[in-house]
């Protein structure tokens, strides 16, 4: 009984064509290594010409182009005919297909997301809650470094149907400002404030041109929106310099920033409230007792 | 820390000034103070800024051998062997194309022509020994910049100026840290041209220097044909007559490759 295993497992081993084999698996070794050096000759040639994205595309089209050639080459040394193998690739797809309906998606969905060129690795991109740099548009996925370096894959599918913003397609941007400012101040010596500001710092582009519109007349201050454009890169250093800048400028000038008051009636507007001052006695016997305890 | 200076100069462009190890060149140009250091291993640079509305018509330098102030922020540069303290300081032109706004809008009659002088900031190159090792550059005035574009999505980023738009020569004001560039701009329509803004293609200007040593651009001719959009813009080949024999100091930053028309690299010369 052993013997005839043993014999029947000679027999198949022996009636392998080893040489094929090898010489198909050192076709597909001889493939993706060529594939690789060509693909990165070809990125290397374009590096100049082209962006970043459309180098990374170009680098894989060689390389499964160089790949596919030599797997083909590959499937025929070990006597496969290619005309067989597409036919029942044929039956295979529609199998296939059922069963990985989600990554079929995925696929199509990159095709289309390559031929209508949204974004580019490398632009800011918002998808739904996430903003995130490209770092990569691939087969399934396209991944994303956000700002605080986390990695988020993100389906091809998804960015399909979802709204995708892009922040990085205009070389300039409009930083929008809300400021409230109070009631009693002059709005038009504000607006004048704000403006000479945009002025005076580089960031700001002189043109299009800055402006200040009061937005409405909110629960404890009349609301000012301030805007003013940046060169694109300037986004946050723009934002966050203006900002103290206006804090500044409004503190010098005595304007006030108010925070939410709320007034409360004694049921009638002309009663006012009757009010006692309190003799601050307790807080200087807290200091007296924390000398004696220092004692 | 205390400078013990050896008398105060007019700095010069292009000078080739000798300095030895633990001495410091201060400068006073333009709307910043310099300070270059030159101790064993290493060159220091320290910079800054003036008033912005400050408007200097000279150069001060002096070599002393203190330090600067440690406050002021520095650069550090590893000295390399064949400098042997030599240090020159070129100007350049604006790395980026320049938008120049006169502070009032002049009005070109129909077939009229007009020659504005304008003094546009320069970048000063530090070089460092016979090789000409460049280490580093900087505005002497901080520029601010515009966009110009037909909309926000297509256009160009450019550095801003402001000039007053001066017509007569005498009138501008030659300043180290500015070269004058004379534009004429010829209106060949039949309808008058409000000039509000136009565009100076800066990195493309050489820059020259006249016996006075003063600096100039050849000048810049723009031709306005039918509408704005059509406005054509021509670098003149040599600085004009009037700024006297003038020898090549800087080359331009950019060179316009053969065939390619100047009206097409600056699409939008009248904003």
């Amino acid at each position: 009984m052993f013997d005839e295993l043993q014999n029947t497992l000679m027999q198949i081993v022996g009636s392998i064509a080893w040489g094929q084999w090898l010489a198909a698996g050192f076709l597909l070794l001889l493939g993706i290594v060529l594939g690789t050096l060509v693909a990165r000759s070809a990125g290397k040639l374009a590096e100049n010409r082209i962006s970043r994205h459309h180098q990374v595309m170009i680098r894989r089209l060689v390389f499964y182009l160089v790949f596919i050639i030599f797997a083909m080459a590959a499937l025929r040394e070990v006597g496969f005919s290619l005309q067989v193998l597409l036919g029942a690739a044929g039956i295979l797809t529609v199998a296939i297909g059922f069963a990985s309906q989600t990554s079929a998606s995925n696929i199509i969905s990159g095709l289309f997301l390559v031929m209508e060129k949204p974004f580019e690795i490398g632009d800011l991109i918002e998808v739904d809650a996430t903003v995130g740099e490209v770092v990569a548009i691939d087969l399934l996925s396209v991944k994303l470094r956000t700002r605080d370096n986390l990695y988020v894959r993100i389906p091809n599918e998804t960015l399909i149907k979802t709204r995708v913003v892009n922040r990085s397609r205009f070389p300039i941007r409009r930083v929008d400002l809300l400021i409230g400012i109070a009631y009693a101040e002059d709005v038009e010596r504000v607006k004048e404030l704000l403006l000479s500001l945009a002025e005076q710092n580089t960031v700001c582009l002189e043109e299009p041109k800055p402006f200040v519109l009061v937005t409405g007349f909110g629960a404890s201050s009349v609301d000012l929106q301030f805007s003013f454009w940046v060169v694109q890169e300037e986004f946050l250093e723009g934002r966050g310099a203006m900002m103290i800048e206006i804090k500044k400028a409004l503190d010098e000038a005595g304007i006030e920033i108010p925070f939410p008051h709320t007034s409360v009636y004694a049921g009638s507007h002309s009663a006012p409230f009757r009010i006692q001052l309190v003799d601050p006695e307790p807080t200087q016997n807290k200091d007296r007792l924390d000398a004696d305890q220092k004692n | 820390m205390t400078e013990q200076s050896e008398g105060q100069r007019d700095g010069v462009w292009a000078h080739r000034y000798q300095l030895a190890s633990g001495q410091t060149q201060r400068h006073q140009l333009g709307q910043i103070r310099l300070w270059v250091t030159l101790l064993d291993m290493e060159w220091q640079v320290r910079q800054e800024p003036l008033a912005p509305d400050a408007d200097p018509l000279t150069w001060h330098e002096t070599v002393g051998s203190g330090m600067p102030s440690s406050d002021l922020p520095e650069q550090r540069f590893i000295r390399s062997s064949g400098d042997e303290g030599l240090v020159r300081y070129l100007p350049a032109m604006a790395p980026l194309p320049t938008v120049i706004r006169p502070y009032q809008p002049l009005t070109i009659p129909a077939d009229g022509r007009c020659v504005l002088y304008v003094g546009n900031l320069l970048w000063m190159q530090i070089f460092l020994g016979e090789q000409q090792q460049a280490l580093t550059e900087f505005p002497l005035a901080t520029p601010s910049k515009t966009w110009l574009g037909a909309n926000t999505m297509q256009g160009e980023i450019c550095y801003a100026s402001a000039t007053y738009g001066r017509l007569v020569l005498e009138a501008v004001p030659i300043r180290p840290w500015r070269a004058v560039t004379p534009v004429t701009i010829n209106n060949r329509r039949t309808k008058p041209l409000l000039l509000e803004r136009f565009n100076l293609p800066t990195p493309l200007l050489s820059l020259h220097r006249n016996e006075r040593g003063q600096l100039w651009t050849p000048g810049v001719v723009v031709e306005c044909e039918t509408d704005m959009s059509s406005a054509s813009l021509r670098i003149e080949p040599r600085v004009t007559a009037a700024a006297g024999d003038c020898e090549l100091i800087a080359p331009a930053r950019e060179k316009l490759a053969k065939g390619r028309s100047l009206v097409r690299a600056f699409d939008h010369i009248f904003g």
